[in-house]
């Protein structure tokens, strides 16, 4: 009996860690990790906007603060 | 995108701007504005030059190919145009922090 169960746990170790092994690079792929730290000076940009103007970021230094919310896509939700 | 419509006036009021930013064309970003009610800027970033720049370009897998978008990531920058806040995924889409840092009062414990 307990024979049995030490392959049965084997076999299910065997099939968890195969599992992962195929998901390991995947996720190391998908990752996206900024360089930039808080202190730093946020890098400029100009882009358009969907009201028709376009913002560049340095506009706004000595007048407001930003938030910057970047978001997946269009029409997902958050 | 919507919960920071709903602290627009918070935002507004500590004197601060809001962008969302993605890699969808303007006319997208407009028809999605329109759909959830945001009157704030929503940005195009289409040829992925900021996203590469503030290094949140991210491959999400779909269907056995990959496709380049924005990691959910919020960054708050003071009126000296420094970096004061980054938080990332699903922290990035409650304003909550943002709008404390923004009002000077720091993260809420």
């Amino acid at each position: 009996m307990m024979r049995l169960a030490t392959v049965l746990a084997g076999c299910l170790a065997f099939f968890l860690l195969a599992a992962r092994v195929p998901a390991a690079p995947q996720q190391k792929d998908v990752m996206a990790e900024t360089n930039l730290k808080v202190g730093q000076m946020a890098p400029d940009f100009t882009l358009p906007s969907d009201q028709q103007t376009s913002v560049k970021l340095s506009d706004y230094r000595g007048k407001k603060n930003v938030i910057l919310a970047f978001y997946i896509l269009a029409f997902t939700p958050g | 995108m919507k919960a920071y419509q709903s602290d627009l006036a918070k935002i507004k009021a500590s004197d601060s701007v809001v962008f969302g930013i993605s890699t969808d064309s303007p006319p997208a970003n407009a028809a999605f504005a329109k759909q959830i009610g945001v009157t704030f800027p929503l940005l195009s970033d289409m040829n992925r030059k900021v996203l590469t720049e503030y290094g949140i370009l991210k491959k999400y897998p779909m269907g056995g190919d990959s496709y380049e978008w924005a990691r959910r990531t919020t960054f708050v920058i003071d009126k000296q145009g420094r970096i004061k806040h980054i938080e990332f995924d699903e922290s990035a889409i409650n304003p909550n922090t943002a709008v404390a840092i923004c009002t000077g009062l720091g993260p809420k414990k």
